[in-house]
């Protein structure tokens, strides 16, 4: 929940390798069955108008570079909305040779440049459903409560 | 076709190539014919197959069979949809230094495929101009993924250092949009070359999407698994990517699939292409202006989501394939649901289309734009509704059929004009035909299993499976392996439409460019690949977002 953000949110949708379920998804969130634009989202034309990124995919190597300078275009208080699997945690490709795998590696190299997010939301699911989209706008702007405490559990080797 | 003229027509074949080299080794499995000849009689070989049987490259590809054979091997896949053929043509290649002639000067189409084994694995391709394609910048020369001894989870550090994706000369009119645009769904790239309102040339850099999934494919995964990574190589026709997968383990291990799964198979397949067609025709009308269109596509297309997800279980990615057959039935309360749906479907379409097509403004924009002449659809061997738009009669439902589309009967729209319109009127077409399809084979549902019980797979078996996704053909080449395929290739139908953009958008005023690019629906996640055109008389650089392109 943000101090600073309560009403319009206006977000920048980046895919980074993502396979199109969650994009399909997003447009279908903003089209009248779901209407997401009655909460004040609206997809913008620049990363520089944006208050968060739609961020989808796992984040190849190729893209990498692209999507430090679209996050570095934004303007602070800056949110990422991790959207679908392939984001939250790199999915299947979360080893692959060809992705970083996912938000969580993109938030160290970010760390390491000095880029700072002030606040990354995780949606899971593939592909996510709108409703986990909006469910989460809602989160953003402190409307709702988030539904699962984070706790990290070792993979067993 | 009868018996006999298959067996005439492979006899052709192998006299040609007999006249070629006297000794070379042939196999006719399924549909398919294999044969081996040496890398110096490769260019003689698909001069034959290519210009004088008028076959087509379907793709290419490379493998490594050294733990296998002892050497690497590269194989090209020719089709001939006039009697539902496919010859490959196996060349081997020296296990230390991979080496092979370039056949890019008689089949243009082997570029993009050539530079893709060239990148994974390191065969290199003499007499032509070569160029990292698939592998992003700053990655080893030396370290080829898809070679067998190279682990899949590889990771040399990642290079946040971009290319500069302009060329310097051009770089003076630099806006800063880079591969993003908002309203885009995939990273990738167009440059538009024009001169005034013209455009004189046009430039496409994509593979941003590239993830690995061949080689996780190889490594990590099993048969069953594949089906579900397929799926996951594009979100609006994956389950066409599943079945076709699914259909190349079968075809290579002779599996039996019980005609329920293949009827299920087909009504999923057919509910994917309403939907991407609907999304396709909305998002033509934003690209147009007419943005009530566009929200009314959606709103008619989100009833095909719930039907999706209540005959699958999930709205996209259904995950109900497995090799050997499906895992979910439809009953008969889910059928009777399904109709129901489908009626209020298509009359909601149809008024819909009413509409748009009384709109003056789609009309006007679509008629005589981005015109793909016939001749030159046929040379670039265009697929889908790209190339139904230009008057070419090609469908793999009913020129090869595959899963149930035997027992239906449809009509395979064509026009003949080439322009926007065209490609937007077979779509829109396809979608009536598709609900036809589907109440046909709801209405048929045989009973009985729907997954095939106890089956083999056996090692060192190859298939090659096809099938309709709502943009083209879509082909999987499969060789099988020890509990996962050996070598598993994709070839995406976006990947053949691209080049005919160039002969689209030439010389075609600017303001067309969005829908023109849109019409062939691109899907780039499927196609993952280059494509560069060489600059001539570039004035200006102008970058445009190709609106809300759908995959």
């Amino acid at each position: 929940m943000s101090e600073y953000i309560k009403k319009s949110i206006w977000v920048f949708h980046l895919n980074t390798g993502s396979c199109n379920a969650c994009d399909i998804e997003i447009l279908d969130a903003l089209t009248p069955y779901f209407d997401a634009e009655r909460l004040g989202v609206k997809l913008v034309v620049s990363p520089r108008h944006a208050d968060a990124l739609l961020l989808t995919g796992p984040i190849t190597y190729e893209s990498l570079p692209k999507v430090i300078r679209a996050i570095e275009a934004v303007p602070r208080p800056r949110f990422i909305l991790a959207l679908g699997s392939c984001a939250v945690g790199g999915g299947i490709w979360h080893d692959t040779y060809s992705t970083i795998g996912g938000v969580p590696e993109l938030l160290k190299i970010l760390k390491n440049r000095g880029i700072e997010v002030d606040g990354v939301y995780y949606v899971p699911g593939c592909p996510i459903r709108p409703e986990a989209l909006i469910y989460a706008v809602g989160i953003l702007k402190g409307i709702l409560q988030k539904k699962v405490k984070m706790r990290v559990r070792k993979a067993i080797a | 076709m009868t018996k006999k003229s298959l067996d005439h027509v492979l006899k052709e074949y192998i006299d040609g190539i007999k006249s070629i080299y006297p000794k070379a080794d042939y196999l006719f499995s399924n549909d398919t014919l294999f044969i081996v000849v040496p890398k110096e009689k490769l260019r003689d070989v698909t001069e034959f197959i290519h210009n004088k049987m008028d076959c087509y490259l379907r793709t290419c590809l490379g493998s490594d069979e050294r733990p296998l054979l002892g050497h690497f091997a590269l194989y090209h896949i020719f089709g001939d949809d006039r009697n539902g053929l496919n010859i490959v043509v196996k060349t081997y290649l020296d296990p230390k230094k991979p080496v092979a002639p370039t056949i890019m000067d008689i089949v243009p189409a082997a570029d993009w495929c050539e530079m893709e084994a060239r990148d994974l694995l390191g065969i290199e391709f003499e007499g032509r101009k070569q160029y990292r394609l698939v592998l992003p910048v700053g990655w080893p020369d030396n370290l080829h993924p898809l070679r067998k001894d190279v682990p899949y989870n590889i990771r040399p550090r990642p290079s946040a250092v971009g290319e500069r994706i302009t060329p310097p000369k051009t770089a003076t009119a630099t806006i800063p949009v880079g591969p993003y645009h908002p309203a885009l769904h995939e990273p990738e790239y167009f440059e538009l070359y024009v001169e005034g309102e013209t455009v004189v040339d046009v430039k496409y850099r994509g593979f941003h999407v590239h993830r690995g999934i061949e080689k996780l494919g190889e490594s990590r995964m099993n048969y069953q698994q594949v089906n579900f990574l397929a799926e996951r190589i594009c979100g609006i026709c994956g389950f066409v990517h599943s079945t076709c997968y699914a259909q190349a383990v079968e075809k290579a291990a002779k599996i039996d699939v019980p005609e329920r799964a293949k009827f299920i198979r087909s009504i999923v397949l057919e509910i994917e292409r309403i939907h991407s067609h609907l999304l396709w025709i909305g998002v033509a009308a934003h690209l147009l202006g007419y943005d009530t269109g566009f929200m009314h596509a959606w709103r008619i297309r989100e009833h095909i989501m719930v039907l999706a997800e209540f005959l699958t279980g999930s709205r996209k990615t259904y995950g109900i394939n497995l090799v050997g057959g499906v895992r979910r039935d439809i009953n008969e309360d889910k059928k009777k649901q399904a109709i129901e749906v489908l009626d209020k479907v298509e009359k909601d379409y149809m008024e819909y289309l009413k509409a748009l097509l009384a709109v003056p403004e789609v009309k006007k924009r679509a008629t005589e734009t981005g015109i793909l002449p016939k001749e030159d659809a046929r040379k670039l061997s265009v697929v889908g509704p790209t190339a139904r738009g230009s008057g070419l009669d090609r469908d793999v439902r009913r020129d090869v059929p595959y899963a149930a589309y035997n027992y239906v009967d449809f009509n395979v729209p064509v026009y003949d004009s080439g322009d926007n319109l065209a490609r937007l009127l077979v779509r829109a077409d396809e979608v009536i035909e598709s609900i036809k399809i589907i109440r046909q084979l709801l209405d048929q549902l045989p009973k009985g299993p729907i997954m095939a019980e106890d089956f083999e797979i056996p090692e060192n078996r190859a298939a090659v499976s096809l099938a309709e996704a709502p943009r083209g053909e879509d082909i999987h080449y499969i060789i099988t392996g020890d509990g996962r395929p050996y070598r598993w290739k994709v070839r995406a139908p976006t990947y053949q439409n691209i080049p005919a953009l160039k002969v689209m958008l030439k010389g075609a005023p600017l303001a067309d460019a969005p829908l023109t690019i849109a019409s062939i629906d691109p899907c780039f996640s499927c196609t993952d690949r280059i494509y560069v055109i060489n600059e001539t008389s570039a004035r200006k650089i102008v970058r445009i977002g190709i609106g809300l392109c759908p995959g």
